[in-house]
């Protein structure tokens, strides 16, 4: 890391690189467009955002993630599609999705916020399953392993989003994520963000400075499950279809774990360039290297290396273990830690 | 009037008693302080003034009420808006698909308006067709399950640590207990946080209340730094202050919660004279600002030099109590620090 990477918010560094990645398809050669394989990338930094609250700011482990995408997901399939009597546009839906997304949080926070640790991760790990469970079998409603589809596509002033041109879905995430990063930086930066950290460092301390901590965590819980119920509703929007219960895995809950813990806990730029390496790297780098490999035919098809996902999570987990072992602080650790590094910039060190 | 009470406070950790009906009382404006040997239930007086420990018996009264969480009407309303809640919740999951075919498959056709009024009509029927097993007994239960479980839960936090907080007692730790990856502005902002009033949307969409507050909280929390002398340190990290630093941030982040009552669970430990010296003088300018010193140390120059009383404490048991003097002379105390000599046994 360069000194001036220190200085300049990275995360806004990032979102405007990320702004400018279609414009530069106009120069140069057709079959260069990134673009349109970003899209995901930004849906996955909504999720790892969502996650970053809990995990990287509160310090509470979740690895039931998935779920609230699925809860986002198939909300905005059931009041979106006209299978459906609620037929709601994309951005009425996707408002009720959050605050559906904020309650189920609630919901899941209440009885559980008083576990710690490794009982609490337990107990999300369980909240995946038991919704995805539920999706499956609720099928009068959710209409079980076909999913929901078709969905309509999204609107904006009259305009309506299509499958053919992608710019204006890349430039929709974009703006979305930039929302979600402004408020999440502000709230990482005040009253709330301090509360939760200092939870996270030592919570009876904590709590002899007159922090409430359940009710922290509890608000903690909340907004980390809005945000990842509207990364879920994108999602759906995206697909046109709320997907299957069966896509809202637990491998789903892992991917926004390693997105965390690679980018840097309680980074709110780490955890974009978290998202960008991780899904980057098994949606760009490995499906162009696995093609690459078949189209050469330099292993049979029957070889493990065709298929991507055969191999994905070995890498992955080999990530995290030279992550842990060499950098376990991310790739891009929070503002604090940089801050100490160069006490020079004072007014980047105000604040956590 | 005495600004804290401790009236008979036994606490016991299974079979061990840590402190046995201890009775202290400590006037505003004093410095007092706790002294005794290793393992004597020091700590563990702190522990159960600021919530931390529930006493087995006893009661800690602070300015005349005792530190607990009291039954508010608004309690109560909450127990009950969480038993309604859950009974809710529990009446939509037992009937979901049921109400779903009654109100939504039964009416809608495809890309037809939907008729709402007959929807919510046929869900009124269908609790109606069948009371007790579609809506009494689910709510029923969910009441019972939601608002017990919320008592519960209120009952065990009762004591909690932020009770005492907030009704003005700070303590600093014996073993620091700082935020480590926390500037020591930060520290010491979060040490504010009970005065603040702006809530998470004030925050996250930066609204004037949030402005106003942070501004005015950061020239205060400066302002503390550098009472405590600490404000060239203002934006390290906590963890990489130097020890004797880190005392003093403590010191600071427990005023910030401006306090009537500060608890020190031994501020000199690891000191060197000077330091001491230094720390003595800030003990004596924290009364000055009005607040009431309660001391834990080991250090007998401290302790005599700056403590209006002293309690003694062996084995959980108060063995003397007076001013610096007279706690010197006092055989018990003397036998308990230096232990008894043969000839007396």
């Amino acid at each position: 890391m360069t000194p001036f990477l220190h200085r300049v918010r990275f995360h806004w560094i990032l979102l405007l690189l990320a702004a400018l990645i279609p414009l530069l398809e106009l120069v140069l050669p057709p079959g260069w467009h990134f673009g349109e394989l970003l899209r995901p990338i930004f849906l996955m930094a909504i999720l790892g955002l969502g996650l970053n609250i809990l995990t990287g700011f509160t310090g509470l482990l979740n690895l039931g993630v998935a779920a609230f995408m699925a809860v986002g997901a198939y909300s905005y399939a059931i009041l979106t599609c006209d299978i459906y009597p609620f037929q709601l546009g994309f951005w009425s839906a996707t408002g009720l999705t959050v605050l559906i997304g904020l309650a189920v949080g609630l919901f899941l926070g209440l009885p559980t916020i008083r576990l710690r640790g490794d009982y609490l991760a337990i107990v999300t790990l369980g909240f995946g399953e038991i919704v995805q469970d539920v999706l499956k079998n609720l099928d009068t409603i959710t209409k079980g392993t076909q999913g929901i589809n078709p969905l309509p596509p999204p609107t904006f002033l009259g305009y309506a989003f299509t499958s053919e041109k992608y710019q204006p879905w890349y430039y929709l995430f974009l703006a979305f994520l930039a929302i979600v990063v402004l408020l999440n930086r502000n709230l990482q930066r005040s009253r709330v963000g301090r509360a939760w950290i200092s939870i996270r460092e030592d919570e009876l301390a904590s709590a002899c400075m007159g922090i409430n901590t359940m009710k922290m965590k509890l608000l903690a819980f909340a907004l980390g499950a809005a945000q990842c119920s509207l990364a879920g509703a994108l999602w759906a929007s995206f697909l046109g279809s709320s997907g299957e219960p069966g896509n809202y895995d637990f491998q789903i809950s892992v991917m926004a774990v390693c997105i965390v813990i690679v980018g840097g806990m309680g980074s709110i730029g780490g955890v974009l360039l978290g998202a960008l390496v991780i899904m980057g790297f098994s949606r760009i780098v490995l499906d162009n290297f696995t093609s690459f490999l078949k189209a050469h035919e330099l292993v049979s098809s029957t070889n493990v290396l065709a298929a991507p996902g055969n191999w994905k999570y070995l890498l992955f987990g080999l990530a995290l273990i030279l992550m842990m072992r060499f950098r376990p602080e991310g790739l891009l650790p929070s503002r604090q830690v940089r801050a100490e590094l160069h006490p020079g910039g004072k007014s980047e060190a105000r604040n956590p | 009037m005495n600004l804290l009470e401790i009236k008979t406070l036994t606490v016991r950790f299974g079979g061990l008693t840590a402190v046995n009906t201890l009775d202290l009382e400590i006037q505003p404006h004093e410095i007092v302080s706790l002294i005794g040997p290793n393992g004597a239930g020091k700590t563990t007086v702190f522990n159960a003034v600021t919530g931390i420990h529930e006493p087995t018996r006893g009661r800690i009264v602070f300015k005349g009420a005792e530190v607990c969480r009291p039954f508010h009407w608004r309690t109560a309303a909450s127990l009950a808006f969480f038993g309604f809640v859950t009974g809710n919740i529990l009446v939509f999951a037992a009937n979901i698909e049921a109400l779903w075919e009654a109100a939504v498959t039964a009416h809608y056709q495809y890309l037809k308006p939907f008729p709402w009024r007959e929807a919510i009509a046929s869900v009124f029927s269908y609790f109606t067709a069948n009371p007790s097993a579609h809506l009494e007994w689910p709510l029923g239960i969910g009441i019972v399950v939601g608002a017990g479980g919320a008592y519960a839960v209120w009952r065990q936090s009762r004591r909690a640590p932020e009770i005492a907080a907030r009704a003005g007692i700070a303590r600093t730790f014996q073993n620091i207990r700082l935020f480590d990856q926390m500037t020591a502005l930060d520290n010491v902002l979060l040490g504010m946080d009970t005065q603040l009033r702006s809530r998470f949307w004030h925050d996250a969409l930066r609204l004037p209340l949030f402005w106003r507050e942070h501004r005015e909280a950061e020239e205060r929390a400066m302002e503390m730094l550098r009472f405590v002398g600490l404000e060239p340190e203002a934006h390290r990290l906590a963890e990489n202050l130097a020890y004797g630093l880190q005392r003093r941030l403590e010191i600071a982040r427990a005023l910030a919660m401006k306090p009537q009552l500060l608890l020190l669970d031994e501020p000199a430990a690891g000191m060197n004279p000077a330091e001491t010296v230094e720390l003595m003088q800030l003990i004596q300018r924290i009364r000055e600002r009005g607040i009431t010193v309660f001391l834990i140390e080991h250090h007998m120059r401290v302790v005599m030099g700056i403590s209006d009383r002293i309690a003694v404490l062996d084995h959980g048991e108060k063995i003397a109590e007076g001013n610096p003097q007279e706690v010197r002379a006092d055989q018990r105390v003397i036998a308990a620090y230096l232990g008894k000599r043969m000839r007396d046994e």
